[in-house]
């Protein structure tokens, strides 16, 4: 018997050490080492962080199969647990809506949940996420895929909530506004797949934001402390008319109140957005750490968008990165160029700009000003890469090359580079 | 690392500090090296110990010399500010290729001295060597015991606490079976066209305390009634008893269950070292406990048929499947014996 023991070589190690290399395995492996000795047959009921995906049941290629089988795993793997749970994460397309989901929700309620990660199948209807969710008050993170959720009248808030994840979830838009402006601590918040939503934000200590979906209206009220932004914004054509017609000024609502910020990246539609509504003239506000800008699909055609990139980035006194992508229409009016003998008589000077990058450039006369500009007021500039358009011909690509030649640079360090695929 | 405390160090002369093991071998080792440690950092600035030769800090009983030297390797490259992330990845990786036996000192040494980078990467060293074996392999590399019974290996998540009732209970079945087993085979079959019973537990249960109280005398009326109570195995009724068997086996089931729950968690870390043989089961339980089990369990030898070996697996099964059934992972031997009760 005291053979046995000194053979033994890891049954002995403190049970800290013991949970925290059963947490790196696949929680199948994990739950199997039961199975080793006696020493071991309870060892992993006590892991904090359970995840489960339909990795943990043999594969055959039912999927109604696997889907129950999962359900049972982890039904039963649950109910042997001891002591609390902290993390416990469900992703699998295998598993739809079922009764048996809500009461893992229930058992965790009663476990001091903290992090919480559910993300359930396409197919089917989803996951109506129970009351009980809103019991948890322990929660720091919940991220949910496809679910409906439906807080209680009652629901006063997660008063520990730090990251906030909802994909493709049916929520009432107020329920979602006094779910967030009822966490006080939240930091992160992700909303994707939101149809028409109209959003006033308000999240005192926000830091990150990233927004994807059908947005008609948004407006950051609270965020001062917002420092990473990243937003994919879809819209309709009644969108636009509807945000057309308010006199609001869409830049300033969304950007006016951020003075923090280090990361800003605007897919699609973004500068279209915030280029309606009213010019906001000289901006009341400079981003004074905001270093890098990345924004995509702007149609440097319509001035209302060139001129929202050029108040972003002399706002910007501290911009090391600048990465633009062109929009491939062609160009309908007639440019009006004197705009660019204006400003290239400013005296804006982008002092920190190092590294730009103009992608899917098309050769407008808009988008070459804007890269002249650029040539001219960077004096650290370091390199200048342009990725031209697929649809530009090579007379085109020829054409930009002649003209980006002959751009004076204030930057003696200035590469420009061509990039052809 | 502190500065002010520790003397100012010159380019010529490095400052080392001493520590000793738990063999007594005393070793120097260059100041910033030793520092790294946490627990060495505390000692040196807490108690001023480790200046000299005698004042050696003495290291926890869990670090001895080889894997001191490892650690201090571990220490000396990763106590250089000026590393990349790729080199001191690269180091770790060179570095926790070691033999598993080594690998496990290491974890256990550097846990002691609260060095928790160089914990997390063996803790992760171990559990990439533990992933995707078999549970064969994985006893084969640690060298750990198999210890665990046929029964329980068959049913290995079967109880949730490891209380020494349940588990007593277990080997009495296992008792019982093989008693009732060997029994058979000496009567003679009585065929006695015997209605359903269906009668509630505590109805039997006071039937059954009528008789003496000892064990033995359990045992003599369990014959007497096992003979009566003994059914055609072809009769059309296993539906119905077994329906009814499995409320009974859940009023039992859950009765335990209640019983065990208060001493649940002080007594999981005894009994996962404690062994129990067959012959001192009795010693371990007050008579009154051993009563009731042997009642309960001769409950079920008397209600059930003929095919009892069967029968008992299923039924124990059965009743256990009804709060947990053992994860499908063990191998075909769960499996193929739950395909044929799946009852939902």
């Amino acid at each position: 018997m005291g053979d046995e023991l000194e053979r033994d070589l890891i049954s002995n190690l403190p049970q800290s050490i013991i949970e925290s290399i059963l947490t790196c395995l696949p929680i199948g492996d994990a739950i199997r080492t039961s199975y080793l000795s006696r020493k071991w047959r309870y060892k992993w009921t006590t892991l904090t962080h359970l995840v489960f995906d339909e990795k943990c049941v043999t594969q055959c290629g039912d999927q109604a199969l696997i889907g129950k089988g999962l359900i049972n795993f982890i039904t039963r793997a649950l109910f042997l647990h001891q002591g609390p749970i902290h993390k416990f994460q469900v992703c699998t397309s295998y598993l739809q809506s079922c009764p048996d989901i809500d009461q893992w929700i229930l058992f965790l309620s009663r476990n001091g949940i903290k992090e919480l990660v559910l993300e359930l199948g396409e197919d089917g209807e989803w996951f109506r996420v129970p009351s009980c969710l809103f019991n948890c008050e322990k929660l720091t993170r919940v991220d949910l895929f496809r679910c409906e959720l439906d807080p209680p009248p009652s629901f006063k808030g997660f008063l520990c909530l730090k990251s906030l994840n909802l994909y493709q979830v049916l929520v009432a838009p107020d329920a979602i506004e006094s779910l967030i402006s009822s966490c006080p601590l939240l930091e992160t918040l992700s909303l994707s797949y939101f149809d028409s939503l109209a959003l006033n934000i308000c999240a005192p200590n926000l830091k990150y934001l990233y927004l994807e979906g059908e947005f008609k209206d948004i407006s950051l009220d609270n965020t001062p402390l917002l420092v990473d932004l990243s937003v994919a914004l879809y819209m309709t054509d009644e969108n636009a008319e509807h945000s057309e017609q308010s006199s609001n000024c869409n830049f300033l609502k969304f950007l006016g109140g951020i003075p923090r910020l280090e990361r800003l990246i605007g897919h699609i539609y973004f500068t279209k957005y915030l280029s309606i509504g009213k010019d906001p003239g000289v901006l009341p506000i400079t981003y004074n750490h905001l270093k890098i800008i990345e924004l995509y699909q702007v149609s440097f055609e319509d001035m209302k968008e060139t001129l929202v990139v050029l108040r972003l980035i002399t706002n910007s006194p501290n911009l090391k990165e600048l990465q633009l992508s062109g929009s491939s229409l062609t160009s309908v009016e007639s440019p009006d160029l004197d705009f660019w003998e204006k400003e290239g008589a400013s005296d804006c000077t982008f002092h920190k700009l190092k590294v730009v990058k103009m992608t899917d450039m098309s050769g407008l006369p808009h988008e070459m000003e804007f890269i002249r500009f650029l040539l001219r007021k960077s004096p650290v500039l370091e390199i200048m890469s342009i990725t031209p358009c697929v649809f530009v011909t090579m007379e085109a690509r020829l054409i930009i090359v002649t003209e980006l030649l002959s751009f004076t640079r204030a930057s003696p360090k200035a590469g420009l580079v061509f990039i052809q695929d | 690392m502190s500065e002010g405390v520790m003397a100012v160090v010159k380019p010529e002369m490095k400052s080392y500090i001493w520590l000793q093991t738990a063999d007594g071998s005393i070793q120097q080792v260059e100041e910033e090296v030793a520092m790294f440690c946490p627990m060495i950092c505390r000692e040196i600035l807490q108690t001023g110990m480790g200046s000299s030769k005698n004042y050696a800090i003495s290291l926890p009983q869990r670090v001895n010399p080889a894997v001191l030297g490892l650690i201090l390797d571990y220490c000396r490259f990763h106590q250089v500010p000026g590393r990349s992330n790729k080199e001191r990845k690269t180091f770790d990786e060179k570095f926790i290729r070691m033999d598993t036996k080594k690998l496990c000192e290491l974890t256990s040494a550097a846990d002691s001295l609260q060095l928790k980078p160089l914990v997390d990467l063996t803790s992760r060293a171990l559990a990439r060597i533990i992933e995707g074996k078999t549970p064969e392999e994985i006893r084969e590399t640690f060298h750990l015991p198999d210890d665990l019974t046929e029964e329980e290996k068959l049913e290995p998540l079967r109880n949730i606490t490891d209380d020494p009732r349940i588990r007593l209970l277990n080997r009495l079945y296992a008792r019982k079976r093989k008693e009732l087993k060997d029994r058979e085979k000496l009567k003679n079959v009585e065929v006695e066209e015997e209605r359903v019973d269906q009668r509630s537990v505590d109805d039997l249960l006071t039937f059954i305390n009528g008789g003496n109280g000892d064990s033995k005398g359990v045992k003599t009326n369990k014959n007497k009634k096992k003979n009566r109570r003994r059914k055609d195995p072809t009769k059309d009724s296993s539906n119905s008893v077994n329906g009814s068997h499995n409320k009974e086996l859940e009023a039992l089931s859950s009765t335990f269950q209640d019983e065990s729950r208060p001493s649940s968690s002080s007594n999981l870390q005894d009994c996962a070292s404690l062994e129990f043989d067959d012959g001192d089961v009795d010693d371990d339980l007050d008579p009154a406990m051993k009563e009731q089990l042997d009642r309960e369990v001769e409950d079920f030898a008397r209600r059930l048929n003929s095919d009892w070996p069967e029968r008992m697996q299923e039924i124990l099964s059965l009743g256990q499947e009804r709060r947990l059934a053992p994860i499908n992972m063990n191998g075909n031997g769960s499996a193929r014996r739950y395909t044929s009760l799946d009852r939902r």
